[in-house]
């Protein structure tokens, strides 16, 4: 088999815990990388604040798994500012899907994420960090609130903890597994 | 005027050119299945003409690495990584994994990686 790399979004909202839990599962301590971006990319309507320079640039955090001798998993986490979709794109082709985080004292905060997930029919689950305490919702109200349908898997963890972060990663996993064979042949 | 610099800038860390002459004006890799995960390795090859920048990269690829790896241990845009590893892939300094795919639709991978989890 040749070497295969796979890989695993951690989206959601700011501050949501996506670098945690990059770091809880992964074998060696978080890398950043940065991307330049052109005014081209970003989009016209956006580059205020960057009036000053030609170019920017985005960081990326992501980890690593290594699965088996021929096949490495990365995760990476999306920027933190929602105007740097173009990296989504980059991040989300080719991926086993995302797990979305979603703060539940933010729920709208993950929104844009699902929204990109859903509208581009890639796997995602949406992941609930205890972190910030007790969750004042039911699961009901936040698949409400996120306007998440039935199909989608909803899993609760904690992104310190590396059973439930690597439980959620299994979720994914799967779910994108049960898409495959739901998915018409190509 | 010479004597207003400063010094604090690429210059300092050694690096005199800038990237885009590196690159030969490339701004996209010709090799469109190079992904941030596309896994690289180095080749047994007579590094003697290699130009500086170029033979670092290959110093971090004496096992698979990534190109997002590459980029985050020697501290290059994403974009200039890719293209630096679309020429030296062209030239037979590294060889490449799996090429990037627009959808994971292989059954047996998926396996793997479920296994390869549960296993943590």
């Amino acid at each position: 088999m040749k070497r295969t790399s796979v890989k695993i979004v951690v989206a959601g909202g700011f501050g949501t815990g996506k670098t945690t839990l990059v770091g809880t599962v992964s074998e060696i301590a978080p890398l950043t990388t940065e991307e330049i971006l052109t005014a081209a990319s970003i989009g016209v309507d956006d580059v205020t604040g960057v009036e000053a320079k030609t170019t920017t640039t985005v960081a990326l955090d992501f980890g690593r798994i290594t699965i088996s001798p021929d096949v490495v998993l990365y995760l990476f986490g999306t920027p933190g500012q929602d105007r740097f979709w173009f990296m989504w794109d980059e991040l989300a082709q080719g991926a086993i899907g995302a797990i979305v985080l979603v703060d539940t004292r933010r729920l709208d905060s993950s929104f844009p994420a699902v929204d990109y997930f859903e509208r581009r029919k890639i796997p995602f689950v949406a992941a609930v960090n205890r972190f910030f305490g007790e969750c004042p919702y039911t699961e009901e109200e936040i698949r409400g609130a996120l306007e998440l349908s039935q199909d989608i898997p909803l899993v609760w963890l904690d992104a310190r903890d590396r059973a439930s972060s690597k439980l959620a990663l299994v979720a994914l996993v799967r779910h994108s597994m049960s898409n495959l064979t739901v998915a018409p042949a190509r | 005027m010479i004597d207003d610099w400063d010094g604090d800038d690429e210059t300092a860390a050694g690096r005199f050119l800038p990237l885009y002459i590196l690159v030969n004006g490339r701004t996209t890799p010709r090799n469109s299945s190079l992904d941030l995960a596309t896994q690289v390795i180095a080749l047994p090859a007579d590094l003697s003409r290699v130009e500086p920048e170029y033979l670092q990269i290959l110093h971090r690829c004496e096992s698979w690495i990534s190109i997002a790896e590459i980029g985050a241990y020697l501290h290059i845009p994403l974009t200039i990584v890719k293209v630096m590893v679309d020429v030296l892939l062209e030239q037979g300094y590294l060889d490449s994994g799996a090429p990037a795919q627009r959808r994971v639709v292989d059954p047996a991978l998926l396996g793997a990686v479920l296994a390869g989890l549960e296993r943590l």
